[in-house]
């Protein structure tokens, strides 16, 4: 939503904040020359009113299925690429973001110009980028596939402006968390983000279809019916899971969790007997783990499949960075062999619906 | 939503809203300038800076805990990362406190400093945009040199927010009084859709009609300022004091000399 990934003054330094508030401005500038020829210009301003919508659709908020007490709601650059094009929707953005900076204080005043790429020109270009590439002919492209094309739009346009803020902190030098920790979480957390903004994106879409397809370019109303099909919103969680696992994954930590690091820091005083010398059953379990995992510790085995991996000493701690092919494999596979256990389960325990219903 | 929500002190009467409304403009950007300008490990060095925004908020009188709910409401995204900070910079930095010398793990005071920047700077801009109609900037901003197009945006968004707000609010409302949380996930969906896309289609229709009506009545595209705003003694007295305290809060030594 909106709030969390407003830009604060206080992350940037004074060279950062000028530059990107000249860039932002530079790219404003060709925003409404090139909005000009679909425009006419006195028509520019009514962007504004546009921009009041926007406010006005963040109220209708979309109460998440399985999820009591959060709700969703749309921020609505990508849709408003898809409806405006991208030039006047990032004009639209602009005002959108200045309104929100004066009359609610919301992101400051010199990270306007690291706000209006962030939210402004990054998602509208690549979400309308994304939108007209992946579908094909917008006119006789199957639902399913404009869903698809909205779905993905919206997730990687808003997953994209998030990544540039771990960027500019960095580039000012006022944080020290290092970069791809930063990275991972605001990704992380805006591809989330950016699955709610496409499910509420591709129903206004769809209804846009039916009610009023001259504003998505279509030359007359679709009868067939904008119907969300179960697999393909099934596909949407199977791609944020992959992007999550095998993407988003590269970045965790390395340094022990709070159990690991409890006993190896010797905190308890039982702990040590315990770990330095284990009974005959937990040996033989470790291992026969070591043996038989396909991918030990997230990673391409050491030894061949059946023999012990030969001793070595623990890993260096510190955060993966690189990019980790095996540990993309070994989260996918993992992620893949987790759903087919619990949809076989599933299926199994499915109570048979009774022979007959009213 | 009535206007008053947003601008809810701006129409007051206090020596802070008699002030030309470019001369607080630019005070506040230059306050704000300096208050970023300062690095990541310095907090004792902020203190003076508080004066400011707290003057401007006493002398124009608004309530503090509405200042205060301000910064309160905003905070999150930068608690986040206040609190991260600690973790990650462990390296000890010196802190002089008068004539108090310790030493603390720099990410503590990379936390404390951004908080108090981001409190300050909120503070700041409250004080500005609640000393000032919003009208009043915009005029501010076109004589400062603002694009006339952004401008016009700027006045519609305003003027049409309460407008669309209040529309959203009673669609919301009739959703909700229909029992819309019961509904499946696939219907509920398919309402925000249609909600939201009915809202767009109806504001198209009714940028249309404004386009029309102002086309009516004589509109070609030029903007009209107000052109009330005059720079009186006043407004000298206050930017120069500004640009004062600002220098000798930021280069101290200029005291000594």
């Amino acid at each position: 939503m909106f709030l969390a990934m407003h830009m604060a003054n206080e992350l940037l330094s004074v060279p950062v904040a000028g530059l990107t508030l000249g860039l932002a401005a530079l790219i404003v500038l060709i925003a409404s020359w090139l909005a000009r020829r679909t425009l006419n210009p006195e028509r520019l301003p009514l962007m504004g009113v546009m921009g009041a919508f926007v406010f006005a659709g963040q109220m209708i908020n979309f109460t998440l299925p399985g999820m009591p007490g959060t709700s969703g709601h749309l921020v609505g650059g990508v849709l408003l690429a898809i409806v405006l094009g991208p030039w006047a929707a990032i004009l639209t953005i602009v005002s959108i973001l200045v309104v929100q900076c004066l009359l609610f204080q919301d992101g400051g005043l010199l990270a306007l110009g690291c706000n209006i790429i962030n939210m402004g020109v990054v998602p509208c270009l690549v979400g309308f980028g994304l939108y007209r590439v992946l579908p094909g002919r917008i006119e006789t492209t199957r639902p399913w596939r404009q869903y698809l094309a909205t779905w993905t739009a919206c997730v990687i346009a808003t997953a994209a402006g998030a990544a540039l803020v771990p960027v500019e902190a960095t580039l000012s030098g006022v944080l020290k968390i290092p970069v791809f920790q930063f990275l991972a979480v605001m990704v992380g957390v805006h591809l989330l983000i950016g699955f709610v903004e496409g499910l509420i994106t591709f129903a206004v879409v769809a209804y846009l279809r039916q009610v009023r397809p001259a504003a998505l370019g279509l030359a007359k109303a679709d009868t067939g019916g904008g119907r969300l099909s179960r697999s393909a919103v099934a596909a949407s969680f199977l791609v944020t899971a992959a992007l999550l696992a095998g993407v988003v994954a590269w970045f965790a930590s390395s340094y022990p969790d709070g159990l690991e690091w409890s006993y190896m820091e010797h905190k308890y005083a039982n702990a040590d007997s315990a770990v330095a010398g284990p009974s005959g059953l937990i040996a033989a379990a470790t291992a026969w783990q070591e043996k038989w995992s396909l991918m030990t510790d997230y990673t391409k085995r050491a030894a061949p499949l059946g023999e012990l991996p030969a001793k070595s000493g623990t890993e260096g701690e510190g955060s993966g960075s690189a990019v980790n092919p095996w540990g993309s494999l070994a989260g996918i596979l993992g992620t893949v062999v987790t759903l087919a256990l619990v949809y076989t389960a599933a299926r199994l325990l499915r109570r048979r619906t009774p022979a007959h219903q009213h | 939503m009535h206007h008053s929500h947003i601008d809810r002190f701006a129409h007051g009467d206090s020596p802070v809203h008699w002030l030309d409304a470019r001369a607080k403009f630019l005070a506040i950007v230059a306050y704000t300038v300096v208050v970023i300008s300062y690095n990541r490990y310095t907090v004792t060095e902020l203190a003076p800076l508080a004066v400011m925004p707290l003057a401007l908020l006493w002398f124009g009188g608004i309530p503090t805990w509405f200042a205060l709910r301000r910064v309160l409401v905003l905070s999150p995204f930068i608690l986040f990362v206040c609190l991260l900070s600690p973790w990650y910079d462990r390296a000890p930095q010196a802190v002089a406190l008068g004539s108090w010398r310790f030493e603390v793990a720099g990410g503590w005071l990379t936390s404390v400093d951004i908080a108090v920047k981001f409190t300050l700077g909120v503070l700041a801009l409250t004080a500005l945009m609640s000393t000032t109609p919003f009208a009043l900037l915009l005029e501010a901003m076109r004589k400062l040199g603002v694009p006339k197009m952004l401008l016009m945006q700027l006045g519609f968004v305003y003027r049409y927010l309460f407008v669309l707000i209040d529309e959203a609010m009673r669609v919301r409302r009739g959703r909700d009084f229909r029992s819309a949380a019961l509904a499946p996930a696939g219907r509920r969906l398919s309402a925000v859709g249609g909600i939201i896309g009915n809202l767009f289609v109806r504001t198209l229709d009714r940028s249309e009609r404004i386009y029309t009506a102002m086309a009516a009545r004589g509109y070609t595209g030029q903007y009209h300022g107000l052109n009330i705003l005059r720079f009186r003694w006043h407004d000298i007295v206050f930017l120069t004091a500004a640009a004062a305290y600002l220098a000798v809060c930021r280069w101290p030594w200029l005291l000594k000399s």
